[in-house]
């Protein structure tokens, strides 16, 4: 118990240290707004050119809501990877390994801490310039309650995917390269830029079994169209993603620390 | 004005050989970024092949299109990134007043600056455009010649910008974040077909974020060999390229040192 309070305590002070930075989040936000512009005119050309009043069961307004969670969940991307990479490489990690905290669950806590307050800053202002754009769409309680017990998940998952990223310095002498091409995965096996229905037919099986999915696509679908159907599959999915990404991570930091060699100083 | 040109090409390809030499001496870190950025582009270009094999045109856009300007735009920016990737750390180093050892060498500050670092994943990028468009474009001679010939004057556009956006530090005091979403929204503008802007928002891809002169008008002028609109290009880069050397030198009037005992590494 007492060790579960420590790293809440850990995301919470994260928290609240991103409240007092979030004015640096602002420029962010003017490519948010020229991203969700580009997309309304992709697809608003896209449905036009179909013909359609509904592209995978969306429609346009939908769509563009859609993205604006997607993307809140894709740019809220934390730092970790990078951070950790650093703490390796600079063998500031000795320093952390002195602390009475497993150094892979602290960073966890405070990155998922500083998660929460960009997605919602994010996602925020995504759903207000789909408003703009669009107007409203209909949204019901059931379905609200559907995104917000799978969003906490979806952005846990992808934060221990970013650590995990960040662990491989144990081998890797750089790891940006890394962490660009897992973003790029997150973006586009999430189905951030096509939702699922829209990928081929022979594609769409194995993208959804993908943790990917289970990261940008659900939370953003079941905000826009909740399905009873499809939480109750993603609920598995989501647990064995944990599960297998946390057994990963804890293997892969057994693994690294064994390479660790400390000179005093 | 020739022995001048032929002067800057030399201390230009002075500076590249001393910048690669200097990524080679992390081997495996400078092929990791190259081959990661490569990839970030084959996904993008994946991405887009998903797009069109359900919608076959975009206004007008068809999926060889988006592949020209992801291969144009792409070198064109890599080649920015490989030969002046000092640029984009302008702002940074504005506000840190860290500019003083830049202006202790003979010729032009601005040349010295710029040439002072390259980019590893901008060599991706470039790897990625000509082998993209060589093969799979598969183009005949004329169309090979603009491209390179664009490959160039992109280089020399989104280096001008990076400048320009940079300089807005000299004026704000910190524009990093700024400058990283104006670069992020223009390469965005960038890459998507350009048919879908109309009114104001294609006012501004001409004018205040010139990604017409990086997607737009480049593969209009490869696709239909058109004179008018190669020259078109020719003239937005020189034009934008005198008035971002115009608001650096204005800026660099306000510098301020920041004094610190530094030493390029």
């Amino acid at each position: 118990m007492i060790e579960v309070r420590k790293y809440s305590f850990l995301g919470l002070t994260a928290i609240r240290s991103s409240f007092a930075y979030l004015g640096e989040q602002l420029f962010g936000l003017v490519f948010l707004g020229v991203i969700l512009f580009i997309f309304l005119q992709l697809w608003r050309a896209t449905f036009a050119g179909a013909g359609a009043v509904k592209l995978g069961d969306l429609s346009l307004a939908q769509m563009i809501w859609y993205l604006a969670i997607a993307e809140g969940v894709v740019m809220s991307r934390p730092r970790i990877s990078s951070e950790v990479d650093q703490d390796l490489r600079s063998g500031s990690l000795s320093v952390q390994l002195l602390r009475p905290l497993e150094y892979p669950l602290a960073k966890l806590a405070s990155s998922f801490g500083e998660r929460l307050v960009l997605f919602g800053l994010i996602a925020g202002t995504g759903c207000l310039l789909a408003f703009i754009f669009v107007g409203t769409i209909p949204f019901s309680l059931e379905g609200l309650g559907l995104f917000l017990l799978v969003l906490p998940v979806a952005l846990l998952l992808d934060t221990i995917g970013f650590l995990m990223v960040g662990l491989s310095a144990f081998w890797f002498e750089d790891t940006t390269g890394l962490t660009l091409i897992y973003s790029r995965m997150t973006m586009i096996l999430g189905g951030m830029l096509v939702p699922l229905e829209l990928f081929p037919d022979f594609a769409r099986p194995i993208v959804e079994w993908l943790p990917f999915s289970s990261v940008v696509y659900v939370p953003a679908r079941l905000f826009v169209h909740p399905s009873f159907e499809l939480f109750g599959g993603v609920i598995v999915r989501q647990g064995l993603s944990l599960l297998i990404l946390s057994l990963i991570v804890f293997f892969v930091y057994r693994a690294g620390l064994k390479r660790i060699h400390s000179n005093g100083g | 004005m020739i022995s001048r040109f032929q002067n800057y090409a030399s201390l230009a390809a002075s500076y590249f050989r001393l910048n690669l030499s200097a990524m080679l001496e992390y081997r495996a870190a400078f092929w990791s970024q190259v081959l990661a950025m490569f990839f970030n582009n084959v996904i993008w270009v994946l991405f887009w092949s998903i797009f069109f094999s359900r919608f076959k045109i975009v206004n007008g856009w068809t999926a060889n299109d988006v592949l020209t300007v992801w291969a144009v735009g792409s070198a064109g920016i890599g080649l920015s990134g490989a030969f002046f990737g000092n640029a984009g750390q302008l702002p940074r180093l504005i506000t840190q007043g860290q500019l003083d050892v830049w202006m202790l060498y003979p010729r032009s500050l601005l040349s010295h600056f710029v040439l002072g670092r390259s980019s590893a994943s901008a060599s991706g990028d470039v790897l990625f455009g000509y082998i993209a468009f060589f093969a799979l474009v598969q183009p005949n001679l004329e169309r090979s010649l603009l491209f390179v010939l664009f490959t160039v004057s992109i280089m020399i556009l989104f280096t001008a910008f990076r400048i320009m956006a940079g300089s807005f530090a000299f004026f704000l005091g910190s524009a990093s974040n700024l400058a990283t979403a104006l670069e992020f929204a223009l390469i965005s503008l960038s890459t998507y077909p350009s048919a879908l802007f109309e009114g104001a928002a294609k006012f501004i891809t001409f004018t205040l974020l010139p990604a017409a002169f990086i997607g737009a008008l480049p593969v209009e002028a490869i696709r239909d060999i058109n004179l008018e609109k190669t020259v078109l290009v020719l003239f937005g880069t020189l034009v934008f390229a005198a008035l971002s050397v115009i608001v650096f030198y204005a800026g660099l009037k306000r510098y301020e040192s920041g004094n610190l005992l530094e030493m390029r590494s």
